[in-house]
């Protein structure tokens, strides 16, 4: 897989920036939004992708506000109903550990906790709390609704994001329209795991850059650029006749679309909101713009 | 020559094993823990049947954990199979077959959709919490055949999906399955007999007039 190489001095200078940024954050937020969003855009240096993540997403302020509730919930032996839940699922989930927290691919596992020195320890332990305070912003801020018992927020992003498909690549819509492929096929996994499951770990980090920054419009516009890039044109659909072929393109995306540098340059390319205004789904469609 | 799809849909708890069960049917591998499904996934593969006929299998696999049932209920209406997955080694999941086979029985409308009871895992011998015969039992009284599989040592893999495709067929062949307009459980595909590159060379005609 092809990486994005950032020349060694521009990483260092987006770090001073980045630095700059972080330490004067509230001011930076208030007044120059659209530099912080457009740095997103280029990417977070790794080494301050966890710190500004915290911030990007609130964690930080929810952190600050709740002081010692993570300890206290960790110590409270929890409902069984939702530890079966979790513990069933717990091994076999592989990135969820190292994504909230990313410093340098090192994430903060509980194994890594056992393992590590006391003073390490109690570093992971930091990040542990870190990083339970994004995932509360990802459930409650971000994505709400998404993991509710009906699952009617997901649903709707489905409808929606087929709407939108419909002026950003009618060729697709229209094709899967024929072929009467329900959103909810392709783009539950897509969404409710914010492609973490879906594209490589880089990708992963440059798209979760955007979303904390911009929010679920940016899982929009990725799942539109991949879309588009599978199905968009008749050339494309020519492998894709029956309803089991176009959903076997859409489960083993092409890698060249899914590189980080093709995949966060196409999806910068669309301002989506500029478009959509005057669209019958403009009201439901806001929070995208 | 008649070309048949039929719509197979997997069912049981979460970590019984449907995932590995369907790739070790369609892809013949097995990787242990796979990630957990979310939503619904999609496989298939070609079957033929004894008589030279061929079978498509659209096989749909479903996120076990309670709060997708909402999405893939939706679901169950266009499958004519169904397979009920429990894990030999987990008691609950042999308990909770009850409830997925009424959870089908309330939704699907016709009138024949054909089970098939699956206690998966069965490599796992010393940890099994279900005799066979209790859940030969329990497929008695729902009148369901039973079988037991294990995607990891590849036992008994295919001839589940061959015992619930064949008992497809032979259901549709004494027409107690019957087909009906808008539903997708079965496809009868005839195969084309007109050429389409006659209709072609119309336009063509047209012209040289």
């Amino acid at each position: 897989m092809e990486l994005e190489e950032v020349p060694l001095e521009v990483l260092r200078q987006r770090e001073s920036k980045w630095l700059d940024m972080l330490n004067n954050w509230d001011k930076w937020m208030a007044k120059k939004h659209k530099k912080i969003r457009l740095r997103c855009q280029k990417g977070i240096p790794p080494s301050l992708r966890g710190r500004a993540w915290q911030y990007l997403s609130g964690g930080k302020v929810k952190l600050e506000q709740n002081a010692g509730r993570f300890d206290e919930l960790d110590l409270s032996p929890g409902d069984p109903k939702w530890l079966d839940v979790i513990e069933r699922d717990l091994h076999r989930q592989f990135p969820f550990h190292e994504m909230f927290v990313s410093r340098g691919g090192h994430g903060a596992s509980p194994a890594g906790l056992q393992r590590a020195p006391p003073c390490a320890a109690l570093t992971a332990r930091s990040l542990l709390q870190q990083a339970f305070w994004c995932l509360v912003q990802i459930c409650e801020k971000y994505l709400p609704g998404y993991y509710s018992e009906k699952l009617e927020a997901i649903q709707l992003d489905g409808e929606i994001l087929f709407s939108l498909l419909h002026k950003f690549a009618p060729v697709a819509y229209k094709h899967l329209s024929k072929q009467k492929i329900d959103p909810i096929l392709y783009m539950t996994e897509w969404f409710m795991c914010a492609f973490s499951r879906t594209l490589p770990w880089s990708s992963v980090l440059r798209v979760w850059d955007m979303f904390f920054c911009e929010g679920v419009k940016i899982l929009f516009r990725v799942g539109l650029v991949l879309l588009k890039h599978t199905l968009g044109s008749s050339e494309k659909l020519k492998s894709c006749q029956g309803q089991y072929e176009t959903m076997e393109r859409l489960r083993a995306l092409n890698p060249k679309i899914m590189q980080e540098a093709f995949l966060v340059q196409e999806v910068r390319r669309w301002l989506l909101g500029r478009s959509y205004r005057q669209h019958p789904l403009s009201n439901s469609a806001a929070r995208l713009l | 020559m008649a070309r048949h799809m039929f719509r197979i849909i997997l069912l049981g708890d979460s970590t019984v094993g449907k995932s590995s069960l369907l790739r070790r049917y369609t892809e013949g591998s097995f990787i242990p823990a796979p990630c957990p499904t979310v939503g619904v996934e999609f496989y298939s593969k070609m079957m033929e049947l004894p008589p030279g006929i061929k079978v498509k299998l659209q096989l749909w696999d479903t996120a076990g954990q309670e709060r997708f049932r909402c999405i893939t209920r939706s679901f169950y209406r266009n499958a004519v199979g169904v397979l009920l997955v429990f894990d030999m080694t987990n008691r609950k999941s042999f308990e909770h077959i009850i409830e997925w086979y009424h959870e089908v029985a309330s939704i699907q409308i016709m009138e024949k959709v054909i089970f098939l009871l699956i206690g998966h895992k069965s490599d796992l011998k010393s940890d099994c919490k279900i005799s066979t015969e209790e859940a030969e039992g329990l497929a008695a009284s729902l009148g369901i055949g039973f079988i037991e599989t294990s995607a990891k040592s590849n036992t008994n893999v295919d001839l589940a999906f061959e015992t619930l495709t064949n008992t497809i067929y032979e259901a549709l062949k004494n027409k107690e399955i019957d087909l009906q307009e808008g539903w997708d459980g079965v496809k009868v595909i005839h195969k084309r007999t007109c050429n389409p590159q006659k209709k072609r060379r119309k336009p063509q005609e047209k012209c040289q007039c």
